[in-house]
């Protein structure tokens, strides 16, 4: 550990001594497996081995990163790096990196998930799980993935730091028949909290009540969305709240801060928190993360920030910093009051969707988009799931789906699924009203 | 890049008990730049390069990657990808599509070499388009430029006596730009992309794209007319017949989707045994032929032999309106019966090669783009999209304009904002009667795979017309 935190150190020396003014580099050691399978057999297992150190420097204003894979090349690359901020242009709302020194808490990564090296069992639970549901004509595919990073990070603004990090998660999506399909998630940093039952079994759940689907209606509807399903708007709303997406205007909170973006029963955080596949102690200039909370009862209180875009909006950085913009990790969203059950009570007459895929907007900045529901679609009467449906799209605004969220479960699931709900969440049961849903003609 | 470690690898792993090895040895040049509002924001450079190792044994597949390039670590990674192979407990065995090795060197030729092209001029190039944007008359208060070089050494050997080297020099853009007028908003990107020098860099006229772009985000704020919503002629530009054969042409084609392996991810397709539709079914009308060839030279998805060794060619996928030929990697051909016809590609040492398109477009036919328009009483001519998106099984989809007219008796009249088609993919093809004869291409990123792998595509094809199709 030491050797790789001074070697990490080194490069930052190095550049210093070479002309830099500011260096961050950050040293990952990391180890991924991951299991594919599908028609309820294992396709192909992967291993990933690999090491990299991430650096960026500044110098009169001119930021450049480059990636070091192998410290042989430290002298090399580091000359060159420089050697490219000589001739690269200023950028003069550069901030800085962020300074100080800061202490952080220990990390609670999982050793269990570095010495995992044939997770095809854990595969084997969730498909049996789906099958109890579905029978013997299942057919399931998915992903089982696991990661442990050692992080070594240094900055010539003070930060040094060591983290590892941990996660595991399965993505399930089970078949009662052709167009009857149900998709379940398990995410956890550790292999204790790990259920990947849990995930078969709400595939197969929901697959089952998939079964002969029929084309549904255009029209508004109040909608459930599924925790999977929030997941993915979490992503957006979240991805919207970086302060990079406002300055190039992908962002439909542009000029919102103080403002009401969403109803009382509204708040939505972005934690890093140990439980998340995405733990972290610290971000990549060093800083500290933290819970920010970005919509406080249904208010925009704040963007995610890196130390210089921290600068330019004349607030702190919270804890966000990526290589080159500021990121959300994890989005929560506060659990309601509403058990899941007396939110389905809710709706008279309205749909509950469980996945989507291809989220495409017309215009980030109105939040004018498009999203397709996948997986099973339910009509849902008097509380009760009464039919199975399909190919409906949503088509709405971000904003205006916020503004009208109903309720919210107390339920809420730890949800990551590709890039699709991504970053990971913390996601409950959600009713939206007058959601517009179109179809093909 | 150590050859001599690849080969390594592959005489190690042919030292147990495979059926099939193969070791993929890549190296990858990249650099990217970013500017925002015409500011460098940041310059990202550097080199990505490992081996990764796939193994056939036991009828399973293993596969393992490192960026280590040492003896030590070939043989860790060999021994995982065995042993990941023989525990995958297959009930049918895996294998390979037969197909013939080959020993070839291939590189993509450069005018001006990207290598002799300094990062001030790279700079000053992009940044010619905000400049250009600031003086062009309408307001752009937001862009985001980026400026992608990707130099590509790959040296790929299996046990069936494949020996490749190749280079390919990549370079790509992408320009988001904001336009604001009336208090209102508008916003469009536009990408490029060759496999070749720095010479497509000037050929694009980025600059003059753009400010095009801007002018038609103005007019929709400021003139553009609400659709009359309806059953109208609709001619699709070649942006949009492009991204139309895209989805729902190329990816329904993939046979690993038609097969289930990609169900949980990208999804499935509806083409299916047993389903519908399959080889010899029709799915549009005669006047439409879908290919996609690998082997245009300097196209952004440009390659003569796939990464599992395969020589590439043009695969017919719907011909005359048919459904024809799937894309196939040597996996999904041998469960299919077949061979594979060069579709498998990776988009670095560390991914598994899995199906994918390379050049994806509709053939051309006799008329112009005049003659189509002129033929048309009532319509709307759709001539580069905006949001869109098509369900995972590839038949439901939707395509919003961005610069699209009205055409009243056969002319051109004012622009319409935001027409909407969404349609299947069946009432799509069926619909078209008439195809232009300019084949245009434009640049794309697809995506696929799980970790993601964006591929580099063009997607492309003449102006089509659809008769009496709903238009919102």
């Amino acid at each position: 550990m030491t050797d790789i935190l001074n070697k990490t150190e080194e490069i930052v020396t190095k550049a210093k001594k070479l002309g830099a003014d500011e260096v961050v580099a950050k040293t990952t050691i990391g180890k991924y497996r991951q299991v594919r399978f599908s028609n309820n057999q294992v396709d192909i297992t992967v291993a990933w081995d690999d090491y990299v150190t991430d650096v960026a420097l500044a110098w009169k204003k001119r930021v450049v990163a480059t990636q070091i894979h192998d410290f042989k090349d430290i002298d090399a690359s580091i000359k060159q790096l420089l050697g490219l901020a000589k001739v690269s242009a200023e950028n003069p709302m550069f901030g800085g990196f962020a300074n100080g020194k800061f202490r952080y808490p220990k990390s609670n990564a999982d050793s269990k998930l570095e010495d995992l090296d044939s997770p095809t069992e854990l595969v084997s639970e969730a498909i049996s799980a789906a099958k109890k549901e579905i029978g013997p004509k299942i057919d399931s595919g998915g992903i089982l993935f696991t990661k442990f990073e050692d992080v070594y990070l240094v900055s010539s603004e003070g930060p040094v730091g060591f983290d590892s990090r941990s996660a595991i998660e399965l993505s399930i999506r089970a078949f009662a028949e052709q167009e009857a399909s149900g998709h379940g998630v398990e995410c956890s940093s550790t292999l204790k909290g790990f259920k990947p039952a849990r995930a078969g079994t709400k595939a197969g759940e929901i697959a089952k009540l998939a079964r002969n689907p029929k084309t549904g209606d255009d029209g508004a509807y109040d909608v459930i969305f599924d925790p999977l399903i929030l997941g993915s708007s979490l992503g957006v709303w979240g991805g919207m709240v970086s302060a990079f997406n406002v300055m190039i205007q992908m962002s439909v909170f542009v000029d919102k801060i103080g403002k009401k973006v969403a109803p009382e029963i509204v708040t939505l955080k972005d934690n890093p928190a140990a439980y998340s596949m995405s733990n972290r102690v610290f971000d990549d200039e060093g800083v500290p993360t933290k819970e920010n909370v970005f919509i406080d009862k249904g208010v925009l209180k704040t963007y995610l920030h890196n130390a210089s875009t921290a600068k330019m909006f004349k607030t702190k950085t919270t804890g966000n910093a990526g290589l080159v913009a500021p990121n959300p990790w994890n989005i929560e969203m506060e659990a309601g009051d509403m058990s899941k059950d007396e939110l389905f009570g809710e709706v008279k007459k309205g749909l509950y969707l469980t996945n989507t895929w291809y989220t495409r907007f017309q215009n980030y900045a109105k939040g004018d988009f498009s999203t397709i529901p996948r997986d099973g679609i339910f009509l849902v009467e008097k509380g009760e799931i009464k039919k199975s449906l399909k190919d409906l799209r949503v088509s709405d605004n971000a904003l205006t789906m916020l503004g009208n969220i109903a309720a919210i479960s107390k339920e809420r699931q730890h949800v990551h699924w590709w890039a699709e709900a991504d970053p990971p969440s913390l996601s409950p049961y959600v009713l939206i009203k007058n959601v517009h849903m179109t179809k093909s003609k | 890049m150590d050859e001599a470690i690849v080969d390594y690898a592959l005489d190690y792993a042919q030292g147990k008990k495979v059926d099939y090895a193969e070791v993929r040895g890549q190296s990858q040049v990249q650099d990217r730049l970013m500017l925002r509002n015409g500011m460098l924001e940041a310059y990202v450079s550097g080199v990505d390069s490992g081996f990764c190792v796939r193994i056939i044994a036991n009828g399973g597949i293993g596969f393992a990657s490192t960026n280590k390039w040492s003896k030590e670590e070939a043989k860790e990674i060999v021994d995982l990808a065995f042993k990941y192979a023989k525990g995958a407990k297959r009930k049918d065995k895996l294998v390979f599509a037969k197909e013939k090795g080959f020993k070839t060197k291939w590189v993509v030729d450069q005018k001006k070499k990207i290598e002799n092209v300094s990062p001030e001029e790279r700079i000053s190039a992009l940044s010619e388009v905000d400049k250009a944007l600031a003086s062009c008359g309408v307001k752009v208060p937001a862009t985001m430029s980026q400026c992608s070089i990707d130099l590509t050494t790959k040296y790929f050997v299996n046990s069936e006596g494949s020996r490749i080297s190749s280079f390919v020099p990549k370079i790509g853009a992408f320009i988001f730009i904001t336009v604001a007028e009336q208090g209102k908003t508008e916003q469009a990107y536009e990408q490029f992309g060759y496999s070749g020098g720095w010479e497509a860099f000037h050929e694009w006229d980025i600059p003059e794209r753009m400010i095009h772009n801007a002018k038609v985000l103005r007019d929709v704020i400021t003139k553009a007319k609400a659709v009359k919503a309806g059953d109208m002629d609709l001619i699709c530009g070649s942006e949009v017949t492009g991204i139309a054969a895209h989805e729902s042409c190329g990816h329904p084609m993939e046979a690993d989707r038609i097969l289930g392996r990609e169900m949980s991810q990208a999804g499935r397709s509806f083409i299916y045994k047993g389903g519908k539709y399959w080889i010899g079914t029709r799915i549009g009308s005669n006047v439409v032929t879908v290919v996609d060839d690998p082997t245009i030279e300097h196209s952004y998805g440009y390659y003569p032999y796939d990464d599992e060794g395969v020589k590439a060619r043009r695969r017919f996928l719907y011909k005359n309106g048919v459904i024809n030929e799937f894309l196939q990697n040597r996996e999904s051909a041998a469960k299919l019966g077949t061979t594979s016809n060069g579709s498998s590609r990776s988009v670095n040492y560390d991914r598994e090669a899995i199906v994918r398109m390379a050049n994806t477009f509709v053939l051309p036919g006799e008329l112009s783009e005049e003659e189509l328009i002129g033929d048309v009483k009532h319509g709307i001519y759709m001539k580069s999209f905006t949001e869109w998106n098509i369900d995972d099984k590839r038949f439901n989809q939707r395509y919003v304009g961005r610069e699209a007219y009205v055409i009243e008796n056969g002319e051109l009249k004012h622009p319409v904002a935001r027409p909407v088609i969404e349609t299947t993919t069946l009432k799509f093809w069926t619909a078209v009667d008439a195809v232009s004869r300019k084949v245009e291409f434009d640049a794309a990123t697809c995506g696929k795979g799980d970790p993601g792998q964006g591929i580099p595509v063009y997607t492309g094809g003449p102006c089509i017309r659809l008769r009496s199709v709903f238009v919102k």
